[in-house]
């Protein structure tokens, strides 16, 4: 697995497998990076409108109602999916060494043309009055199947991949990919089946919470572990600490990610054992996330201090902690002694950010900084820029948390007061909605550095010189992060 | 590895999935979609004289089906629940007018929200829940908080929704729109009472 052992043969195959979907993977991440600053730019205009609520207030398409979804939407399809599927399809062809064929990555565009513009629409939709207030499914009805369609004709190339595959045994990493190309249509079929149609409009609401949750267990969290599992072998320069411990993860998951999603209504009109088990779920979680943290921890053993120079490493490691961190928090979120607090309060926004923009994003971006180079030929312009990306998102990741969490503390708070006037938890809440808009500011300012360095990737004006992009270390003046780091290479066994 | 360990991981895949799939979403749905409504006993006394326990009649007001629609088409649900959790949960009910009128407060049940769509339960609450706002506000003051909400309370994080209301002198006059969606909060009424076998 690691690049010490490659023959020239080897590396010649590996340059043929990424040019055979370097379109399709570039359109992905090149349209996935506009979303993400069109998103941020919602996100930051969503907050602000709630800080001041009488801004633009003639003009329906600014109101909060139709500002907040259209940002969590063009966050999640236009911008992480988008992203996650390239990742999927590049992991995967190097993994199976099964490149795509002509027709299969036609195929590909065509279909990522078509999510682009069924993301537009729908994103103009919301704002324009027909968005159907279901949270992270407010496209128009008729817009799903365009979506569905279009993610089966791009994933559904990686079963044949698994199948055929030529290297020996199964990665870590195409089980997660696997697992999450299978589920996502599951999931999103039985959302747009059973809501909507009027027959149990309790359940309908239930099953839209059980979609946001499944998509953060079953699709977020499984694509970033396998860039995790990727990455981090890779750039440690050795195997996976334990293939056993992982594959547990794997199943942990696998088994107990269907289950949540009800705990978002504890207390509502549901039989009491739906919100119980979604709890109970969503805490036995834990069991995977610390199966991975150790795991990882351990194959990062006495080498952490690639993290300083690789960017990879350092946005997927950052990632790993986030999920650690989403896992505990939404334990905590879905313990009802603790739970009941804060649910309904400004914590709810905070745990989804921290999914989607937290642990998702950040080990995608990860990947990104290490597959980009790969299939563009030429490396990323400075290893400066890169930090500066790195620090504005981590700091505007955790002051959206920290903020949202303190601030639904408070609010929910207040509200638990009987004798308390419900006005009083929206007064209280003001100065953190202040935070909430100073963190999108934060995030906002790095997707422009992220989205000016991709965009000179994508029209081929990267640094040519021979060397990759780190951190802390002049472009091209070592060969590796641990050469940079002062390691030497291990024997891989 | 044979091709076989490709059917075997898709259907351990499918098994995993598959059982929290029937359990927490088939079979709740079908017990919602087949529930019937429940008659109220021989001389059992209700107020608003109702048959049954959901009362189909209990749950519109005018155009109050369209008025879902705008509620909708707003996003309304982002800040406003329409879920009043039982006393375990939170105080839900303390809140002035959120559990209903006064003698049959309670928390808001699964058939309550018969005839809907979706049931707009809520995502965030930034502002008032919502299940009974047709009990505790009349028109007038629907209208007052829609078009202009700073003149309720200086500090209130609700957008005026101006593209409801057209400009007449110093007054906001309704559209249509305004009348379906202050129809629509009006015949928000959770509260009807429960029929003894329910209780």
């Amino acid at each position: 697995m690691s690049d010490l052992n490659a023959t020239s043969e080897d590396i010649l195959e590996r340059a043929e497998i990424d040019k055979s979907v370097r379109f399709p993977v570039m359109l992905f991440f090149t349209s996935a990076a506009v979303w993400l600053f069109v998103a941020t730019a919602l996100g930051f205009l969503s907050s602000l409108k709630l800080a001041v609520p009488t801004m633009f207030q003639d003009m329906p398409i600014f109101g909060y109602g139709r500002l907040f979804p259209a940002h969590m939407n063009a966050l999640v399809y236009g911008w992480a999916m988008q992203a996650g599927m390239g990742v999927i399809l590049w992991i995967m062809v190097r993994l199976t060494r099964v490149g795509l064929g002509r027709l299969q990555s036609t195929c590909v565009i065509v279909a990522g043309h078509v999510w682009n513009f069924a993301v537009g629409l729908g994103t103009f939709g919301i704002i324009f009055g027909a968005g159907r207030s279901l949270p992270w499914l407010d496209f128009p009805a008729w817009l799903w199947p365009l979506l569905g369609a279009s993610y089966l004709l791009i994933t559904i190339w990686v079963i044949p991949m698994y199948r055929v595959r030529r290297a020996g045994g199964v990665y870590v990493s195409e089980l997660f990919i696997i697992g999450a190309a299978v589920w996502f249509p599951w999931i999103f079929i039985t959302a747009n089946v059973f809501i909507g149609n009027g027959a149990a409009p309790v359940m309908a609401a239930g099953t839209n919470a059980w979609f946001i949750s499944n998509l953060i267990y079953f699709w977020f969290a499984p694509v970033s572990l396998a860039v995790a599992y990727y990455i981090v072998p890779k750039i440690a320069g050795r195997p996976i600490y334990s293939y056993p411990l992982a594959k547990m993860a794997f199943w942990a998951l696998a088994i107990l990610a269907g289950w949540t999603g009800f705990q978002r209504f504890m207390g509502g009109p549901f039989p009491a054992w739906m919100p119980a088990i979604s709890g109970a779920a969503s805490v036995f979680i834990l069991i995977a996330v610390i199966a991975t943290a150790t795991n990882l921890l351990m194959t990062l053993r006495g080498r952490s201090r690639l993290w300083e120079f690789s960017p990879s490493l350092r946005f997927t490691m950052f990632g790993m902690f986030l999920l650690a961190m989403y896992g505990v928090l939404a334990g905590l979120n879905a313990y009802f002694p603790v739970g009941k607090y804060l649910q309904f309060s400004h914590f709810l926004v905070g745990l989804d950010t921290l999914a989607v923009y937290g642990f998702f994003s950040m080990t995608i971006f990860g990947a990104m900084y290490f597959i980009v180079p790969r299939i563009t030929g030429c490396e990323w312009v400075s290893g400066g820029m890169i930090r500066w990306h790195f620090w504005l998102s981590a700091y505007g990741i955790l002051t959206v948390v920290l903020v949202m969490l303190v601030g639904g503390i408070a609010q929910g708070g207040n509200m638990a007061d009987y004798a308390t006037r419900f006005g009083l938890s929206v007064e209280n809440s003001q100065g953190y909605v202040i935070g909430r808009i100073l963190a999108w500011l934060l995030i906002g300012i790095s997707n422009l550095w992220f989205v000016y360095q991709m965009g000179l990737m994508f029209i081929g004006r990267g640094r040519k010189t021979e060397g990759p992009t780190l951190i802390h270390v002049e472009p091209g003046s070592v060969a590796t992060s641990e050469a940079a780091a002062g390691l030497t290479s291990e024997e891989v066994v | 590895m044979n091709q076989n360990s490709l059917w075997k991981l898709l259907s351990g895949l499918g098994l995993a999935f598959g059982v929290p799939w029937v359990l927490m979403i088939v079979v709740p749905y079908n017990r919602e979609a087949l529930a019937q409504p429940v008659e109220y006993a021989e001389g059992e006394e209700v107020a608003g004289n109702f048959a049954q326990y959901p009362s189909s009649v209990a749950a519109t007001v005018g155009a109050s089906d369209f008025g879902a629609e705008i509620y909708v088409r707003e996003g309304c649900v982002y800040c406003h629940t329409q879920m009043v959790r039982p006393t375990y949960a939170g105080p839900d009910m303390w809140h002035e007018g959120w559990g209903g009128r006064q003698g049959q407060m309670r928390e808001t049940r699964p058939q309550d929200y018969h005839g809907e769509s979706v049931a707009m339960l809520g995502y965030q609450r930034i502002g008032q829940d919502l299940s009974n706002v047709g009990s505790r506000m009349d028109r007038e003051a629907l209208h007052r908080i829609l078009s202009n909400p700073k003149s309720v309370s200086s500090v209130n994080m609700m957008p005026a929704y101006r593209n409801l209301y057209v400009k007449n002198g110093d007054e906001w006059e309704p559209t249509s729109d305004a009348e379906a969606l202050v129809d629509y909060l009006l015949s928000r009424k959770k509260d009807q009472p429960l029929p003894a076998e329910l209780k």
